[in-house]
């Protein structure tokens, strides 16, 4: 914030605050050490690990890295893990963006009960639906294909992306489209070229929130992707390292540290986008 | 916000004669140009693959089904009367219990405390705030891992005690009985804590300064001004964070469980959650399952009433 209150600010932590400094950095030591013993641990073998836990790795090899690769097939569960967040995220968009324009310009009161609609399926708890969902792929001929997951994910996405995607349309003035209107554009047009450019911080939210919890899902990727190599996600492969490789914790620490790669590079490029995204995710429902 | 003016920059060149503005005046029909049928492949996927799921969780509680393949019938109330008669179930709701009364308040109490405490933004918070988001980032596989590592009989805790002399304290923390529910609940607290206070400084930072330089004029401790002055302006998002949390442990408590305990030893560790998985995908008990997923959802629902009620503005 402005340069005088942060002056003001640092005056203000007496020494009454000293408890509070210790124990947050205290609580932030127990967020880093899991983390820095994992990453140390990935360039270690087991004996080095269990001689000296919190010691710099002696060397910088990618063996474990490699093995974990090979041993759990993790560069191919990589490429399915990346296929499915994407197409997922493109889908959620394609039904999301046109949904939300709809709702936004709409006062009539089928539109209104169609976005309360949206918003009770924050009330739906998707894991307790996990056996029909699965009955609803075996039905359809998808089970155990990623197919399924691209389809089935957007649906999930859909009441937090509608809502969020609604509230930043609603802020774009009446006047924009009308006069896009005037210049005889057709409601597509004015979709493409008023309110899609004009909403791209709301559909930034929407793809950041979207991307952790597509690249993150478990549970319904292990039942319904299921174990077969050629198709399962990243973090249906991650678990069966542990039972791959025994009790080598530097080749399932250096599998683990591979999956967590390309959310840390996005969290760290967009830092403060995302925990915007995310407490805008929290404050709308 | 990146405002950019785009006026139909690609629409057409050819300037038609004016219609009359349909939003004109009051009494005209309401705008309906290309209206809200934009909306309903939205609507349908989302009717397909979770409303219908969510109903399907209903009828099937209802059938005898004991596995994929066998013959289905009718159950009426069977299988409730099954579940409530297994001893499983009811420590199931122990745990499920004992994991809500400890997880969620000491989340949401932490969370508060080291949320106001990044919110003043003391020396250094935008190293704590970049590290509180990191449990957050991980996967729930990733998370289960790193425990794994820590809590394996020849793991980081049992090396470390071991190191500073308290060898004899060392356990198989996950595979014993009395804290294998303890070690979950810790894992949940562990991510929770970060992730949960980085939402509730986003939310103090946008209480106006003014509130705590006056409360400090006034003479009041940072204790009273956390608690007294800044809690009750944020109540209503507290409440929201609750919600969020007790659903998420609620329902997700599942996922750590499978990968960490499997619900054992015997069924020490095991879950609500983790019950419904266990008796669908490994039991192959399909009415007895989602009869549980039945009580789960009601659970949860009464949980949400309650706590929003609980965290209403009274005033």
């Amino acid at each position: 914030m402005n340069s005088p209150s942060r002056t003001r600010a640092r005056s203000r932590f007496g020494r009454s605050w000293l408890p509070a400094h210790i124990l947050v950095w205290l609580y932030a030591v127990l967020l880093v050490i899991p983390l820095y013993y994992f990453v140390a641990s990935a360039f270690k073998s087991n004996d080095e690990i269990f001689a000296h836990p919190f010691a710099l790795p002696s060397s910088f090899s990618f063996h474990n890295f490699s093995t974990a690769f090979t041993s759990a097939d993790l560069g191919l569960a990589v490429v399915n893990s990346a296929l499915v967040t994407v197409f997922s995220l493109a889908l959620t968009l394609l039904l999301a963006i046109p949904a939300a324009f709809a709702l936004a310009r709409s006062t009539g009161r089928l539109a209104s009960a169609v976005e309360k609609v949206f918003s009770l399926g924050f009330l739906i708890p998707t894991f307790a639906a996990l056996f029909p969902t699965f009955l609803l792929a075996a039905a359809t001929g998808l089970f155990h294909t990623r197919i399924f997951m691209v389809l089935f994910l957007p649906a999930t996405a859909m009441p937090l992306s509608v809502v969020i995607l609604v509230q930043f349309m609603r802020t774009i003035p009446k006047e924009m489209e009308e006069a896009a209107r005037l210049d005889g554009a057709s409601t597509f047009a004015v979709l493409r070229h008023v309110y899609t450019p004009m909403c791209l911080p709301g559909i930034a939210t929407v793809l950041l929130l979207n991307f952790l919890t597509f690249w993150n899902e478990y549970l319904y990727s292990l039942v319904i992707v299921g174990p077969d190599p050629a198709q399962r996600t990243v973090q249906v492969a991650l678990p069966t390292l542990k039972a791959i490789t025994g009790t080598d914790y530097g080749v399932l620490t250096a599998g683990t540290v591979l999956t967590l790669v390309p959310v840390w590079v996005v969290y760290t490029v967009l830092q403060k986008r995302m925990q915007q995204a995310l407490v805008s995710g929290a404050v709308k429902m | 916000m990146a405002t950019t003016t785009s006026t139909a920059s690609g629409g057409t060149a050819v300037r038609r004669p004016v219609p009359p503005s349909p939003s004109a005046g009051p009494g005209a029909r309401p705008r309906r140009q290309g209206g809200t049928v934009l909306a309903v492949p939205a609507l349908v996927w989302y009717l397909v693959f979770m409303v219908g799921p969510l109903v399907a969780i209903f009828v099937v509680a209802a059938l005898h089904w004991p596995g994929m393949l066998q013959p289905v019938s009718f159950a009426g109330f069977d299988n409730a009367r099954t579940v409530f008669a297994d001893p499983v179930f009811w420590e199931a709701v122990r745990n499920t219990a004992v994991q809500l009364a400890v997880a969620v308040p000491v989340m949401v109490v932490c969370a508060y405390m080291v949320g106001y405490y990044v919110a003043q933004r003391p020396p250094g918070h935008r190293v704590i705030r970049y590290l509180l988001f990191i449990p957050g980032l991980i996967s729930t596989p990733a998370k289960a891992m790193v425990f794994y590592a820590a809590l394996s009989p020849d793991g980081l805790l049992n090396g470390g005690l071991k190191a500073v002399g308290l060898g004899s304290l060392s356990d198989a923390w996950l595979a014993s009985p009395s804290t294998a529910l303890a070690c979950l609940i810790a894992l949940d607290i562990w991510a929770g804590i970060g992730f949960t206070a980085v939402l509730f400084a986003a939310r103090l930072g946008s209480v106006p300064e003014e509130l705590g330089e006056a409360a400090q004029l006034d003479g009041a401790g940072h204790w009273r001004a956390m608690w007294r002055i800044h809690f009750p302006v944020i109540r209503d998002y507290v409440g929201v964070v609750t919600m969020l949390q007790f659903l998420w442990t609620l329902f997700g408590s599942a996922q750590h469980v499978l990968l960490l305990t499997q619900g054992g030893p015997g069924s020490s560790s095991t879950t609500l959650s983790f019950l419904v998985y266990q008796k669908a995908f490994i039991a192959a008990d399909l009415g007895y399952s989602q009869t549980v997923g039945v009580l789960l959802f009601l659970v949860g629902l009464v949980g949400l009433l309650a706590i929003r009620r609980a965290f209403r503005q009274n005033h």
